[in-house]
């Protein structure tokens, strides 16, 4: 029906442990994933999808030609009244016009995009088309025991294509009945004894059997929903001998990442070399998929991702971070910093895509665009596209420049496509830990500017590359 | 081509600076020029055209977006007046367009006048606010303008062996000399413990590695060297001015052939200012220096852009205590920037107004003995503009 062609993960590398978010009833080791400061669920889906296309064969131009849709989802939407799937089919240079939709309100809304990009490729009107599901929920100050939040993304690019798995089969559930809701953003739990029964159990156990024509098939079950524990009864009534439920070791790891959380279930089967799994997707009416893995993926993303993090050690550095943009600097309280949005237009071709500007005489790579040569005068440049990882060229600690974790650290760095970028260090929570030198390897990622968080200010920043 | 010793400067006049809240921006133009008017001797309207140099109207009331900031204080109109604006390297810019305008006969007696009101505001209101709040939304984002000089030290630290306690040095030495100068803002010493130890603005930079940026003024009146009366004036002769823009505003941050290591502007202007002065070995024909130590750090490496030494030998210089006021070269004997505190625009003129008292025997306790030749220096932007003039008290 439709091919899974790469994957691709949006982490942040900050977690916080359950003891330090809500003791003392909270557990060490249980972790939950936090966006830095200037991360949002734009960044993480950014990260997720450039992570997606590089493994196609790293030559992004030629694929982000080939992509003709972009389904984003996430039940905690940025922007109202603007699509968040052509926000970010923009900011990868995908082409002006291709199908960009948005799927808002759910934690199921991942596994709707899914569907939907499943059904128009198997309908062949498409060929190409990213799938992003990404979560950023900030429960408010005091609520994080009862908020199963974590935060993080998930990109699947599906094709008509050979890829590493198949999708072969897709269905959605509906059911009328929701356990827990919100309407006029009050929060509405219904008595779960009862609401279980009739909405939980009666819908999955209705899907199930009409789905799942060959239980005994699969070698993973995977089922993403809120009373997951007590599914057992349900499968087996439903003709599966001994239910392979796949652990859901991501919750420890990273808490529950809503809309993103079945798709990074799926992934995390996937690099486990599982063959043939079934997907459960399960909130307020359950979407079914069974997918064959044809090939093992060579670079395990996910599980790179989780192994790589930082530990806020402080609830109150937590609450630092939350509170990005209110700047602590001496006497500084500023935030209604200059931004616009005609420049950022205009200027989308360097800033954004990093295309630079090589003199064809001397070969001198440019990020910004001149008339002439700095170096040899040389009147003709031609556009080449600068890489994302380079060497720190030199550095300095600014203690006055606002910032929500000063010092601001700016990093001038020597790309290693040739070319030179200046741009502030990001992810430096804990100064020390964070120490760059002349000669470091570092590595660009898409952030926003918080010194102008006032509208969508997305620019480069300079993490540590570890190669 | 011949020495090049056709303007006289015959007129000098300065304010303290530091924190003048008593002065308001037309108080300080005022004072500025009648002292140059009355150490010339001409009347106010002997003047035929005059410039203004302010860098940052948009910190004050607006005041000096124009020539008519300096018209309206002193009541001088009916005749030429621009503003010049060329950051850190306004001052000597309107000396050049005065020089200019003399030698193509557009007047016979010119004014440059410098003049920065910044203490109106809280420091945290002035030019780190511009550069946090304005500018470019993205590029360069998080610098303030230690910041800029900072990735400069730390550089020349991996690359030519200077040490922190070179750079804070420069402030020590500066500080010193500062000492005597009763128009300085800071007229105390410094250890170098005290310079490392203060308040971190950009690493490796503190606030004592960074000039304070205050209130101040600075005019000088300038004529064609024929137009000297010996019997009036004690005429001090520019010999060579050279200014350049060297790069942008944002491309040394961006242009891979950049090294962080000097300021091409400050060569190219020594280069052109040199020639007309004809000055070949630079330590031995010139008595003193007035150097743009705006950070410590620029001081260090601006002495090998004028050629004081060779590339890397900075800190030999300054360890050698040559450019200590009664070494080989002293350098900054007014305490520079960092004890005189930086009104921008005023800063350019105030260097050769200290010049010039010491070619004419007049400075004082800091006197620098038989001083016949010095230069001044700016550096302006994030080392993208300089100044280099030569004064003599010959023609």
């Amino acid at each position: 029906m439709s091919n899974i062609i790469s994957y691709g993960i949006g982490l942040p590398s900050f977690r916080i442990e359950e003891d330090k978010l809500f003791p003392p009833g909270g557990k060490k080791g249980m972790m939950r994933s936090i966006c830095f400061s200037d991360e949002d669920s734009i960044t993480l889906a950014y990260d997720a999808l450039s992570d997606c296309l590089k493994v196609m064969n790293g030559d992004l131009i030629k694929v982000n030609t080939q992509i003709d849709g972009i389904l984003f989802a996430s039940s905690t939407p940025l922007f109202q009244n603007r699509y968040h799937a052509s926000y970010l089919a923009d900011l990868l240079n995908l082409q002006q016009g291709i199908l960009a939709l948005d799927f808002i309100n759910t934690s199921r809304s991942g596994t709707d995009a899914l569907l939907l990009a499943n059904e128009l490729i198997d309908s062949g009107k498409y060929k190409n088309i990213l799938v992003v599901a990404s979560e950023v929920c900030f429960p408010e100050i005091g609520k994080e025991q009862s908020t199963p939040f974590g935060h993080g993304a998930c990109a699947l690019l599906l094709s008509n294509d050979k890829g590493i798995a198949n999708i072969t089969k897709a269905k959605s559930y509906s059911a009328s009945f929701a356990e827990e809701f919100s309407y006029k953003l009050n929060a509405l739990q219904y008595d779960p004894r009862f609401s279980r029964d009739e909405g939980f159990k009666t819908n999955l156990a209705d899907a199930l059997t009409r789905f799942a024509t060959n239980p005994r098939n699969y070698q993973a079950i995977v089922l993403n929903a809120m009373y997951a524990r007590m599914a057992g009864p349900l499968f087996t009534k439903a003709g599966f001998e001994e239910t392979p439920f796949a652990k859901d070791t991501l919750t420890a790891k990273t808490g529950n990442t809503g809309a993103a959380h079945a798709l990074l279930l799926l992934i995390n089967e996937i690099e486990q070399g599982k063959k043939n799994i079934l997907l459960a997707d399960y909130t307020n009416g359950t979407n079914l998929f069974e997918v064959q893995i044809n090939e093992a993926p060579e670079h395990l993303s996910l599980q790179q991702a989780l192994a790589h993090y930082q530990l806020i050690d402080t609830y109150q550095n937590y609450l630092c971070l939350r509170k990005a943009g209110n700047f602590s600097a001496p006497e500084y309280t500023t935030r209604d910093m200059f931004s616009s949005e005609m420049m950022l237009q205009r200027e989308k071709e360097t800033l954004l895509y990093r295309g630079g500007f090589q003199c064809v005489k001397c070969e001198t790579v440019y990020y910004l665009r001149s008339a002439r040569c700095k170096h040899c005068k040389g009147d003709e440049f031609k556009t080449i596209q600068l890489q994302n990882t380079g060497t720190v060229y030199s550095f300095t600690h600014e203690h006055y420049f606002p910032s929500s974790f000063p010092p601001i650290t700016m990093v001038i760095i020597d790309l290693d496509s040739g070319g030179r970028m200046t741009v502030q260090q990001t992810d430096t929570m804990y100064a020390e830990k964070n120490k760059i030198e002349i000669g470091a390897r570092v590595k660009l990622v898409l952030r926003k500017m918080i010194e102008n968080d006032l509208k969508p200010n997305y620019f480069w920043k300079a993490i540590a590359h570890d190669e | 081509m011949s020495k090049q010793t056709d303007i006289a400067i015959i007129g000098i006049g300065v304010t303290k600076f530091g924190e003048l809240f008593h002065q308001s921006y037309d108080d300080l133009v005022r004072d500025a020029a009648l002292q140059a008017i009355d150490d010339a001797s001409i009347a106010m309207d002997d003047i035929g055209a005059a410039w203004l140099s302010t860098a940052f109207p948009e910190i004050g009331v607006f005041k000096g977006r124009s020539g008519m900031d300096l018209s309206e204080p002193l009541s001088l109109y009916n005749i030429p007046v621009t503003r010049v604006s060329n950051y850190c390297a306004s001052g000597a810019d309107a000396i050049r367009n005065a020089m200019n305008a003399l030698r193509a006969g557009e007047c016979d007696v010119a004014l440059a006048l410098g003049v920065e009101k910044l203490r109106d505001r809280q420091p945290q209101d002035s030019i780190v606010k511009l550069m946090v709040e304005y500018g470019h939304p993205f590029l360069q984002k998080g610098f303030t303008a230690a910041g800029t000089f900072a990735v400069y030290a730390n550089r020349m630290m991996k690359e030519y062996g200077v040490t922190r306690e070179d750079i804070a040095n420069i402030s020590v030495k500066n500080h010193l000399h500062g000492s005597l100068n009763k128009k300085a803002f800071y007229q105390k010493p410094c250890t170098l413990e005290e310079v490392m130890k203060s308040q971190m603005v950009a690493s490796p930079l503190t606030v004592l590695d960074s000039c304070p940026t205050t209130d101040g003024a600075a005019c000088v009146i300038m004529v064609r060297a024929e137009d000297v009366d010996h019997k009036k004036h004690k005429p001090i002769f520019i010999q060579g001015l050279g200014l350049s823009v060297s790069t942008g505003w944002d491309l040394p941050f961006f242009d891979p052939n950049h090294d962080f290591l000097s300021f091409e502007a400050t060569q190219k202007a020594a280069q052109i200012a040199y020639k007309q002065a004809q000055i070949t070995n630079p330590i031995e024909q010139l008595d003193l220096i007035e150097v743009h130590d705006c950070f410590s750090i620029v001081e260090l490496l601006t002495y090998e852009d004028l050629g004081l030494c060779k590339k890397g030998e900075a800190k030999d210089l300054l360890r050698g205590k040559e450019t200590q006021h009664g070494g080989k070269i002293p350098v900054n004997v007014s305490g520079g920037l960092l004890s005189c505190g930086h009104p921008v625009g005023a800063t350019g003129i105030r260097m050769v107004v200290e010049v010039a008292s010491h070619l004419r025997n007049d400075a004082g306790e800091r006197q620098v003995k038989k001083a016949k030749r010095g230069l001044t220096h700016n550096i302006g932007g994030p080392g993208a503009i300089a100044s280099v003039i030569i004064l003599s008290n010959e023609n």
